[in-house]
């Protein structure tokens, strides 16, 4: 816009924007408004999902119950006739009292997460909700790789694609393939692909290869499953990535390119210094939505593990539906929420996303 | 744009690595459409074959049944209509009031437009099963049809996404396309419409063709808004339903035929508008 003094025109240019808006926010407003209050307002209560138990009000409660930490230091156990620790004869390590009878039983019961070693004590997290913590490990886990993964595979295929090359056009088309299949079924699809036995891809692969036995349980061993997901999901939104990231390429003029080939620049030195800085924009945009999405993954976990370990969704999932918490649920939501919120600012922070 | 390799052994590289990115990409689906062409039996071999084979003579022996009860299934014929209606109109509204607030948001200048920004990206932060019951009390309030609901909830995840991409997108555009286009007597409407919206064309088409494939995909909340309504299924809540509707076991076979066939309508979408994907976005816009 041209910098016309005249407030008269500025004036002008702010009621138009206004009106532009109204369609978007009147979307909103009509389907956002009421739910997302009606989480953060239930995450206060100790409602119950589909019943007619009264509601009331517990303040912080469910957050607090949620988050609740803590570390106790473990007694060594003594034998009662000879006043010594005791050592077990199998491994002669000192034996440690059982956690649960360290950790606090109220207000809530914590369950021992994590046992440690420090300065010759051993300590022990306690959590009021395990599932929980472990949900947001896994989540965080999850996001943070996949995430990452993405972003590289997808600006790789992105520059390839990028490239001219006879039949790009259905190279276009084919790198949009694993983000069309419907997520439920392409869920459904790995499962199959990991089978524990060699009807399954991955284990008949491995076993041709020589590689294992062909009975890797990769969804049941809890070391093979954070990594199973994440294969899933790079390979279904690498795509999401990759299309953004190519859009973005298209708005950087060619003449940069040329200008950087007459001084002598190498194609290195052009991505780093022309192509990555110039991308930046568009590729914040890309990783706030990614980042969101992998934030709330729900289905692949549900499809995949349902109960044997969680998302934070889908233990947000499992506290609606079969514990009908829904205040839990609720509190759930919001510290989902918050969290994305601090990812999205990180990022406009951190990759410089013009917001005014 | 990368200049075509000259070098031979470049190009020899290139082409590898071509190859590598199109078999991951294509090899998970390559193994449904595999899965898809194989009988129950078949399914069950192991080790399991790379071509649905025999399990007597080891001979090829392709299985076309599962595509056979797909298509005789009347719920997922209606669902591949009604998720068209859906994802289309979805991508329509999404695209429409996105742009609008994008280039508000992009090009104009005005009071509040930080906070506007960070609104439209708070919206889309819930899980969507936690909003769940709120928006079914809205649409049981406003009493829409079952596709009409869908098309309004999926909003929910469309239109930020929408409005941030494009916003981003405006903000690139060379200020001075639009100066010239006012000392021209163009008015900031005339030069949104007529400009800076076909400069985008790349940016439009891939976020409608991203929106399009993640209305087309969505399950939680076309589960929920046609529990009432069967006869409104979108595709992926009709291959939920096959379970149970045919055999005795889960029919997967039919499940990988169904996937099949629901992704081929996406990739022939994508080979029509793909070309736009990549359009005419040059700086020489501004020049002239």
């Amino acid at each position: 816009m041209s910098r016309n003094n005249s407030s008269d025109l500025a004036k002008e240019e702010q009621r138009l924007a206004y009106k532009l808006l109204i369609p978007a926010f009147l979307i909103l407003i009509i389907i956002a408004i009421y739910p997302l209050g009606q989480v953060f307002y239930s995450s206060f209560t100790d409602r119950e999902f589909a019943s007619s138990k009264e509601t009331s009000f517990i303040g912080l409660q469910n957050y607090d119950k949620l988050l609740s930490l803590t570390i106790k230091k473990l007694p060594a156990e003594i034998d009662e006739e000879t006043g010594q620790k005791i050592i077990n004869p199998d491994t002669g390590k000192v034996e440690y009292e059982n956690p649960i009878r360290v950790l606090p039983r109220k207000p809530y019961l914590y369950r021992p997460l994590q046992e440690f070693n420090l300065f010759g004590n051993r300590y022990v997290i306690g959590s009021a909700d395990t599932d929980f913590i472990k949900s947001l490990y896994n989540t965080l886990v999850f996001t943070i790789v996949s995430v990452l993964l993405e972003t590289i595979l997808g600006l790789g295929i992105a520059l390839v694609v990028n490239s001219e090359f006879k039949g790009r056009g259905m190279m276009r088309a084919v790198m949009l393939v694993p983000w069309a299949v419907i997520t439920v079924v392409s869920a459904r699809m790995w499962e199959w692909m990991f089978e524990p036995s060699r009807i399954g891809l991955f284990n008949m692969l491995f076993e041709k290869i020589g590689l294992t036995e062909g009975n890797t349980a990769f969804l049941s061993m809890s070391e093979y499953q954070l990594p199973s997901l994440i294969a899933v999901d790079v390979w279904k939104t690498t795509p999401f990535m990759a299309l953004l990231i190519l859009a973005g390429l298209q708005l950087i003029p060619n003449e940069l390119y040329e200008a950087a080939e007459v001084d002598g620049a190498n194609k290195v030195k052009q991505f780093f210094n022309i192509t990555l800085p110039l991308l930046k924009p568009s590729l914040a945009v890309a990783l706030i939505f990614r980042t969101l999405d992998a934030l709330r993954v729900f289905d692949v976990f549900q499809v995949m593990l349902a109960q044997k370990r969680y998302s934070m969704a889908s233990y947000n999932y499992f506290q609606l539906i079969s514990g009908r918490n829904m205040g839990m649920a609720s509190a759930i939501g919001v510290i989902i929420f918050i969290l994305i919120f601090v990812f999205a600012l990180l990022y406009i922070k951190v990759l410089g996303v013009e917001t005014e | 744009m990368n200049k075509f390799r000259e070098n031979p052994v470049q190009r020899t590289l290139f082409y590898i690595i071509l190859s590598i990115i199109i078999v991951y990409l294509l090899f998970p689906f390559y193994w449904a459409v595999n899965s898809s062409l194989k009988s129950e039996s078949q399914l069950s071999m192991t080790p399991a074959t790379f071509i649905p084979k025999d399990p007597a003579t080891n001979n090829v022996s392709i299985y076309w049944k599962n595509y056979k009860g797909v298509f005789a299934n009347g719920s997922f014929v209606r669902g591949l209509f009604n998720s068209l209606i859906v994802a289309t109109s979805t991508t329509v509204l999404a695209l429409t009031a996105g742009s609008f607030a994008a280039f508000a948001l992009g090009k104009l200048r005005f009071k509040g437009k930080k906070p506007s920004l960070y609104i439209i990206l708070a919206m889309t932060m819930f899980p969507q099963v936690t909003v769940l019951s709120g928006l079914y009390a809205i649409i049981n309030l406003l009493n829409l049809g079952a596709l009409f609901s869908m098309i309004l909830t999926y909003m929910l995840f469309t239109l930020p996404f929408t409005t941030w991409v494009l916003t981003s997108f405006f903000r690139e555009l060379p200020i001075e396309i639009m100066q010239s286009a006012q000392v021209d007597g163009a008015t900031p409407f005339q030069t949104f419409r007529m400009i800076l919206l076909p400069l985008t064309a790349p940016a439009l088409v891939t976020t409608g063709l991203l929106s399009f494939i993640a209305a087309w995909n969505e399950y939680l909340f076309a589960l929920t808004f046609t529990s009432i309504d069967p006869s409104a299924r979108t595709v992926p809540v009709a291959i939920q339903y096959f379970s149970g509707e045919f055999a005795r076991q889960e029919p997967f076979g039919e499940i990988m035929a169904a996937a099949v066939v629901v992704t081929i309508p996406i990739v022939i979408l994508v080979l029509i508008f793909q070309k736009r994907i990549v359009a005419g976005l040059t700086a020489g816009a501004v020049k002239g």
